[in-house]
C-alpha cells in the first residue's frame, strides 16, 4: 500500500525550520568570528586571521579542556554508579511507595529553577555550611572542610544536576527488558547478583552508553554549576568562553574555543553512535 | 505419600495479589516422568501456581515439594527446575551454544563437559549445527526449541513450560507438539505445562487440572476430563458442547429423570453431579454434538423433541448442523462427511436424538 499522507504534513516541520535557522545563523557568525583579528579594549573586531587557532595550543587553555573533560568523566560516573540502582528500583520494584519516593526524589530537582538549585549548594557546601556545620557539632573536624570552589564540590553539584535525566535514560532501558530473561537465569541456577552480572548489565548496555555519553557531553557544555560552586577556582570550558568574551571582549578567541568544544562533543556522540552500531550487531536494540 | 514416585507436591497453597487469592488452596501432586498439564481460562491461578512451584513466588499458605524436599521458601535458583517461556527468553547477547551452556556454568559443571553436553541437547532438539548462530537469526519454533535444550540440559527435577508454543505460528505449533512429547517420554522428564488451549492440553497430557478462580476444578487423564466432566465448568471448557435447561424430576432406581424441552429423560446416574440436584430444581444437560443425531421429526428416537434445521457449517472431517427448535434455542448436532450438506438442507423439519450415556447433568449455578 502506498504511503499516502496529505499534503498540509509538509508544513508541520516549519517550527524546526525555524530553529535549525536559527542554530545556523549563529553558528555562523561564531564561525566567522573565530576568524577575525582582536583588538584588544574594543568590542569591534579586525580583518581576517588565523592567529586565532594558534593560541589554542597554550597549556592555559588546554589545561581547562582537561579540567572539563575529567569532570564530565567523573560526573557521568557518579550518575551510572548512582542512577541504576535508582533506575531498577524505580523498574522493577513492586512497593508504590518506593516508585513514588525514588520519582520524587530524583525527578523533582529537575523543576527547580538553576539558580536555586546551585545557591541551596552554596549553603550546604559552604565554610559554615550544614556539612561543615555538622560534622563540628558532631566533633569529628575542628577546621571546616574545603567543599566550595573545589572540583568535588563542582561535581556534587553537577550529579545532582543531571541525575533526572540519568535516572530516566536507564529507567527506559530497564524497562524494555522482559523480566522472563531474569527468570530464565535465575530457573538456570544463577543467584541474584550472576543475574545481574550475566544478563541484565549487559542487555543494559545500550542504555548505560547511551545515558553516560548524554550526561559526559551535556556536563562538559556546563556553566551555571561551575560559575557559581566553583567561584572562579574551577573554571570549565564555558566559564573560560564567557571570561575571554564578556571581561576581555575577546569574542574571536572565545569563538574558537566555542567551536572547539562544540567539535569536542560531536565527536564523543559520534563515538557513541558508532558504539550503539555495535551493540545492535550484538543482537541488542 | 510414597515420595520416590512424586516428583512435585503442592500442599494447600494460597497466594493472593492484593486480597484476591490467585491460587485458593490448591493441592496436587505430579507424579515422575508425568507430563502433567494446568488449565484454565487467563486468570484462573495457573501461571500463578507455575510460579510458586518455580519459586518466583511464595505462598501465603502451603507446602511446596520437589524430590520430597520442602522448598517453599528456597529461591528459583536452588530449586532443581527447568523453565521454558512463552517469550522463549533466549538470551540476545550470546550464542545459540552459550544459551545452553548458561546453566551448566552455572550450576559449576567442569568446563570439559560442557561441549558435550552443549551439543548433544543441540542434538536432541534436532538443531545441530545452530551453536554458532545467535538468537536472532533462528526463527520461533527453533527458537523455543533451543529455551527447551537450554532447560533440560542442566537435568533439572521438573521442567516448568509457560504457554510455550502460543507465539508459534499455528501451522508450527502442532509439530512443536509432537517434538515436545517425542523429547519429554524420550527423556522421561517430569513436565509441568500451562496452557489456555484445551486442544493441546488434550493431546499433549498424560494427565490434565482443569483450573478455575484459583481452584482444580478437576485433575484426571484427557478422555476422562471429555467423556466425564466433574463440573459444568469442565464439561464447557472442554470440547464442544450443547447446553439445555431442564428440570430435575427426581432420582430412581440408578437414573436421573429429568424434564427438557417437553421430553422426559432418563440418564445413567454416574453422569454429572447427581448428588446436588434436588427435585424439581432448575438444572443444565450437556451433550456433546457426537453425541447428538438428526432422526426423522416425530419418531420414537427424538428424545430431545422436534426443530428446524437453521445452519451447516462444513469442517472438512464433519459437519455441524444447527438445529432450532420452537423456543427459539438451537442445538449443534455433529455429522460426519459430509452427507448432511444434502440431506438435510436448511428448512428441514427434524427431530434430536441424545446418546443419553454420554449426555451429563449439572445444577444450573
Amino acid at each position: 500500500m502506498q504511503d499516502r499522507r496529505p499534503a498540509y504534513f509538509a508544513w508541520f516541520i516549519l517550527p524546526s525550520v525555524f530553529l535549525a535557522v536559527a542554530l545556523v545563523a549563529s553558528l555562523a557568525s561564531l564561525f566567522q568570528y573565530s576568524f577575525r583579528e582582536y583588538i584588544p579594549g574594543s568590542i569591534k573586531v579586525g580583518d581576517f586571521t588565523l592567529a586565532n587557532f594558534g593560541r589554542m595550543g597554550s597549556w592555559v587553555y588546554l589545561r581547562v579542556f582537561i579540567d572539563s573533560l575529567l569532570l564530565s568523566a567523573c560526573t557521568a560516573a557518579a550518575n551510572l554508579i548512582l542512577g541504576y540502582p535508582l533506575a531498577y528500583s524505580l523498574v522493577r520494584s513492586k512497593s508504590s511507595l518506593l516508585k513514588s519516593t525514588i520519582l520524587i526524589t530524583t525527578i523533582v530537582p529537575m523543576f527547580t529553577g538553576d539558580i536555586v538549585r546551585t545557591y541551596s549548594w552554596l549553603v550546604v557546601l559552604g565554610k559554615n555550611g550544614f556539612i561543615n556545620g555538622t560534622l563540628k557539632a558532631a566533633g569529628i573536624i575542628d577546621t571546616p572542610l574545603e567543599l566550595l570552589y573545589t572540583p568535588l564540590g563542582v561535581t556534587v553539584a553537577l550529579v545532582q544536576y543531571s541525575l533526572p535525566v540519568m535516572v530516566i535514560i536507564l529507567a527506559a532501558a530497564i524497562s524494555h527488558i522482559d523480566v522472563a530473561y531474569e527468570k530464565a537465569a535465575a530457573s538456570l541456577g544463577a543467584g541474584p547478583l550472576r543475574v545481574f552480572w550475566n544478563v541484565t548489565l549487559p542487555l543494559t548496555m545500550p542504555g548505560i552508553l547511551s545515558g553516560t555519553v548524554t550526561i559526559f557531553a551535556w556536563t562538559l557544555s556546563a556553566f551555571a554549576t561551575p560559575q557559581l560552586v566553583g567561584g572562579g577556582k574551577v573554571n570549565m570550558i564555558s566559564n573560560m568562553v564567557y571570561q575571554l568574551g564578556f571581561s576581555n571582549f575577546d569574542f574571536p578567541f572565545a569563538a574558537v574555543l566555542s567551536m572547539a568544544a562544540l567539535a569536542l562533543i560531536f565527536a564523543i556522540l559520534g563515538l557513541m553512535s558508532l558504539g550503539m552500531r555495535r551493540l545492535e550487531r550484538v543482537g541488542l536494540h | 505419600m510414597m515420595t520416590d514416585t512424586i516428583s512435585v507436591s503442592v500442599e494447600g497453597a494460597v497466594k493472593s495479589f492484593g486480597g484476591t487469592p490467585a491460587v485458593d488452596g490448591v493441592s496436587l501432586k505430579i507424579r515422575k516422568g508425568e507430563f502433567l498439564t494446568l488449565l484454565g481460562p487467563s486468570g484462573c491461578g495457573k501461571t500463578t501456581l507455575l510460579n510458586l512451584i518455580a519459586g518466583f513466588l511464595e505462598p501465603e499458605r502451603g507446602e511446596i515439594f520437589i524430590d520430597g524436599e520442602a522448598v517453599t521458601h528456597v529461591p528459583p535458583y536452588r530449586r532443581s527446575i527447568g523453565m521454558v517461556f512463552q517469550s522463549y527468553a533466549l538470551f540476545p547477547h550470546m550464542t545459540v551454544a552459550e544459551n545452553v551452556a548458561f546453566g551448566l556454568k552455572m550450576h559449576k559443571v567442569p568446563a570439559s563437559e560442557i561441549g558435550p553436553r552443549v551439543a548433544e541437547a543441540l542434538e536432541m532438539v534436532r538443531l545441530p549445527q545452530m551453536g554458532p548462530r545467535t538468537p536472532r537469526q533462528l526463527s520461533g519454533g527453533q527458537q523455543q526449541r533451543v529455551a527447551l535444550a537450554r532447560a533440560l540440559v542442566i537435568k533439572p527435577s521438573v521442567i516448568l513450560l509457560d504457554e510455550p508454543f502460543s507465539a508459534i505460528d499455528k501451522n508450527l505449533r502442532a509439530d512443536m507438539q509432537v517434538e515436545l512429547k517425542r523429547i519429554q517420554k524420550r527423556i522421561g522428564i517430569t513436565t509441568l505445562f500451562v496452557t489456555h488451549d484445551q486442544s493441546e492440553a488434550l493431546s499433549l497430557s498424560d494427565r490434565i487440572a482443569v483450573m478455575s478462580h484459583g481452584k482444580i476444578e478437576q485433575l484426571s487423564g484427557p478422555a476422562e476430563l471429555y467423556r466425564n466432566p466433574a463440573s459444568s465448568f469442565v464439561a464447557s471448557f472442554i470440547g464442544d458442547i450443547n447446553r439445555m435447561p431442564c428440570t430435575v424430576i427426581g432420582i430412581e432406581a440408578g437414573e436421573v429423570v429429568l424434564k427438557a424441552n417437553e421430553h422426559v429423560l432418563r440418564l445413567p446416574k454416574e453422569h454429572g453431579a447427581v448428588d446436588v440436584l434436588a427435585a424439581g430444581s432448575a438444572a443444565l444437560l450437556f451433550a456433546r454434538p457426537e453425541e447428538l443425531a438428526l432422526v426423522p421429526a416425530q419418531g420414537v428416537e427424538a428424545n430431545l423433541g422436534e426443530g428446524v434445521v437453521d445452519t451447516h457449517v462444513y469442517q472438512g472431517t464433519h459437519v455441524d448442523v444447527y438445529v432450532r427448535f420452537g423456543d427459539g434455542r438451537a442445538v449443534r448436532v455433529r455429522h460426519p462427511g459430509f452427507e448432511a450438506l444434502e440431506r438435510f438442507p436448511a428448512g428441514t423439519a427434524v427431530g434430536v436424538h441424545a446418546n443419553l450415556a454420554q449426555a451429563f447433568v449439572f445444577p444450573e449455578k
